[in-house]
């Protein structure tokens, strides 16, 4: 058996500290990066920050649906992969016409 | 759950439909490409045809285990939705061609669209919520870059960039919501716990978290309505974006916006519970800020469908004035800043509807969005211009439109609330916004061309298009009672 | 509160370790003159699966592995929901079964779709 200390479980407010601070990140990178790739990143950044948010919430909630929150993140993780599908698509599009993908570019329109 | 799939009809009727054009579209030659809009209006016909079986049969209930909701509120506004997918379909059967290849796709992503904004009427579960968002975001973002050209890609690359940061914003205000609550059914009608019931509570140790969750949801939710300060995207998608996606977006993408935050904010965090008065506050300081900024920026626009943008900025903080008066009550119960906000929705969709198929109407034969460009135009075009000036007065709100009447209810509604100041900034930003409206229409009407094409032809299908929606805008302007008792109805499955 | 770390902490400590050991060994050696030092380009190039490096690997890619990728991740992703309902398969019944085959029904669609339009073909 492990020992005692290695069986204590970590308390909700770390793993929520943790979710807001790969949160921030990632909406750091997603408003300051000027490669739409890299902002695409930053988003991802902030969706797996809301797993971890859910995930944390759904092992300690009292409630009699404690479970609703893992498969709201097997959604999320979904939809982020079809979003980012597309944002890929619509780079390699724009790169067609621009030969760059870098945001502060990308201004044909603006005010 | 199968006694309920009948209720999930319409939705199913739609889907289904996409999925069928998506692959009729492999088979159909390109010459006869028109046919794949006329199964699509046919799907959507089919779906409104379902609806209204339905409401005759009474099948009005929770179903789904609660996570979907087939009440007068989604109920109204599925038909709002199908009406508006249905006119945009056939007003774009003269632009369509300009997809080229895609016009299958064209199609199909209008149906997933409408379908995503259906199921996000009657949604009632965060997952449910989300996924829906999800659906008709998505669907949105590809039209939006369906053309391929340098501005429509370039908008669409905006609009997705901008619209996942705000998906993620509102995911993060949703896993607070479910941690508060441990469930994500917003409403319950078992008497399990649900989060309506958790806030109904009001145990004070989770206001702070309820707070930052509605600051989140508010945050994102606002990016989808075009509030400032997350309207950015808004000029940028209208005049970037193919003319029938933008007509689409500034109409549908509103109004199931609007419908889905009524939905969290009114049935959800409820308006006299212990944080009622903070999201009221937050939404009416939103109001305030959107119609300024939306109408100072509309002012300076020379090219038509980035002002119609920063219009539909503007708009969106007159529809946020409803939601800050939600309280004011009419008959004892039902709430008469929601039913404006309802009314004025579907106000909107004709109006906006009719402006943006007048411009492309004109714009598809002048090739120019250039207000200068629509000099003359009443002689040129008087079909289009006149339903367009017609459309421009009721934006500005002047009788005997529908628009005015909206107007007149919201403003009524903010004052029975005590929001007099509210009102005095509404009522101002109608002053500024005539300007840039009324602008437009001296251009058609009192400027002359010289030396540009004398006539500018539309379709028929178009014409008559614009005359159903001007003759609806007229209407409801004189005769409005029938479109208030629906919104009233509407909303009271909230009260 | 510290001490609920504890089992971070164990793994931290081992993941520190288990590289610094051969690597302060193999220092160890050379210092004391038992390991031969004998370098020559090939043995000092990077190791690549027994292949000669050939060229930088900042090099850009063909665009054409992004149309690849797109459908290996939506498809790839899809898959995520059929696993839950295979380990609850017995629990679930027909119900889901049914609805486990619309899904599926729906993927295929967009398979087909992608098909016929080309994405899977290397232009």
């Amino acid at each position: 058996m492990l020992p005692e200390v290695l069986l204590a479980t970590v308390p909700l407010e770390h793993v929520l500290i943790l979710g807001a601070i790969l949160f921030a990140i990632g909406l750091y990178l997603a408003l300051s990066k000027r490669n739409a790739i890299g902002v695409l990143m930053g988003i991802e950044l902030m969706l797996n920050a809301v797993n971890v948010t859910l995930l944390a919430f759904s092992r300690y909630v009292v409630s009699p649906r404690p479970l609703d929150g893992q498969v709201f993140a097997i959604f999320v993780i979904t939809v982020a992969a079809g979003e980012a599908a597309v944002a890929l698509a619509l780079a390699v599009a724009i790169y067609r016409h621009r030969e760059t993908v870098n945001i502060d570019e990308i201004d044909v329109l603006r005010w | 759950m199968l006694a309920s799939l009948d209720r999930f009809g319409p939705e199913l009727a739609v889907m289904a439909t996409a999925g069928l054009v998506l692959l009729a579209d492999l088979v159909v030659p390109r010459r006869h490409k028109a046919w794949l809009a006329g199964l699509s209006v046919a799907g959507l016909l089919a779906a409104a045809l379902w609806l209204v079986i339905l409401v005759l049969r009474g099948r009005q209930a929770s179903f789904f285990d609660d996570s979907m909701a087939l009440d007068n509120f989604s109920i109204f506004f599925i038909f709002l939705f199908i009406a508006v997918c249905g006119t945009v379909i056939i007003a774009s059967l003269d632009y369509a061609p300009r997809f080229g290849s895609h016009q299958g796709e064209f199609f199909a992503l209008m149906l997933l669209a409408t379908s995503g904004m259906m199921l996000l009427a009657g949604a009632r579960d965060l997952v449910t919520i989300f996924v829906s968002l999800e659906l008709t975001s998505i669907s949105q973002f590809i039209l939006a870059g369906l053309l391929r050209d340098d501005k429509g890609s370039e908008a669409a690359l905006k609009y997705l960039l901008l619209g996942a940061i705000a998906s993620a914003v509102i995911l993060y205000g949703m896993a607070f919501l479910f941690g508060i609550a441990g469930t994500t059914r917003l409403v319950t009608t078992n008497g399990a716990p649900s989060i309506a019931s958790t806030i109904a509570a009001g145990d004070a140790g989770i206001r702070s978290a309820l707070i930052l969750s509605m600051v989140f949801l508010a945050a994102g939710f606002g990016f989808k309505m075009a509030v400032v300060p997350f309207q950015m995207w808004t000029p940028d998608v209208y005049q970037g974006a193919p003319t029938p996606v933008a007509a689409f977006l500034s109409v549908g993408s509103k109004a199931a916006a609007f419908a889905v935050v009524l939905r969290i904010f009114y049935e959800g965090f409820g308006p006299n519970t212990f944080v009622g008065n903070d999201w009221k506050e937050m939404f009416a300081i939103l109001a305030a800020v959107s119609m300024c900024v939306g109408n100072v920026m509309a002012l300076r626009q020379t090219n038509i469908r980035r002002m119609l943008g920063y219009s539909s900025v503007a708009q969106a903080g007159n529809f946020l004035v409803g939601l800050a008066a939600i309280s004011a009550l009419t008959n004892g119960r039902t709430s008469l800043g929601a039913s404006g906000v309802v009314f004025f929705l579907a106000t909107y969709a004709f109006t906006n509807l009719g402006a943006f198929i007048a411009v492309m109407a004109i714009s598809n034969r002048t090739d120019s969005d250039e207000i200068a460009d629509y000099a003359g135009m009443g002689r040129r075009a008087p079909i289009p211009a006149a339903v367009l000036l017609f459309c421009l007065l009721s934006l500005t709100g002047l009788p005997p439109t529908a628009g005015f009447i909206a107007k007149v209810y919201i403003f009524n509604a903010a004052v029975q609330a005590d929001l007099v100041w509210l009102v005095i900034v509404a009522v101002l930003n109608t002053a500024v916004s005539a300007f840039y409206y009324l602008g437009v229409a001296r251009q058609m009407y009192l400027e002359t061309a010289e030396g540009l094409p004398t006539l500018v032809r539309a379709p028929w299908a178009t014409q008559g298009i614009l005359v159903v929606a001007a003759m609806g805008v007229l209407t409801f302007g004189v005769y409005p009672i029938p479109l208030i008792e629906a919104a009233q109805r509407a909303v009271n499955v909230f009260g | 509160m510290i001490e609920q770390f504890g089992r971070a902490g164990f793994l931290l400590i081992f993941a520190i370790a288990f590289p610094l050991i051969p690597i302060a060994a193999s220092v160890a050696l050379g210092v004391f003159r038992i390991r031969p030092r004998k370098p020559d380009p090939i043995k000092s190039s990077v190791y690549e699966c027994g292949m000669v490096p050939v060229g930088d690997a900042l090099v850009r890619y063909n665009v054409r592995y992004y149309l690849f990728a797109l459908l290996f991740v939506v498809f790839d992703v899809e898959a995520v929901f059929l696993y839950p309902w295979a380990v609850a398969y017995r629990a679930l019944g027909v119900y889901a079964f049914v609805e486990a085959l619309i899904f599926i029904a729906i993927l295929f669609v967009g398979y087909v779709y992608a098909w016929r339009k080309r994405a899977m073909e290397w232009i």
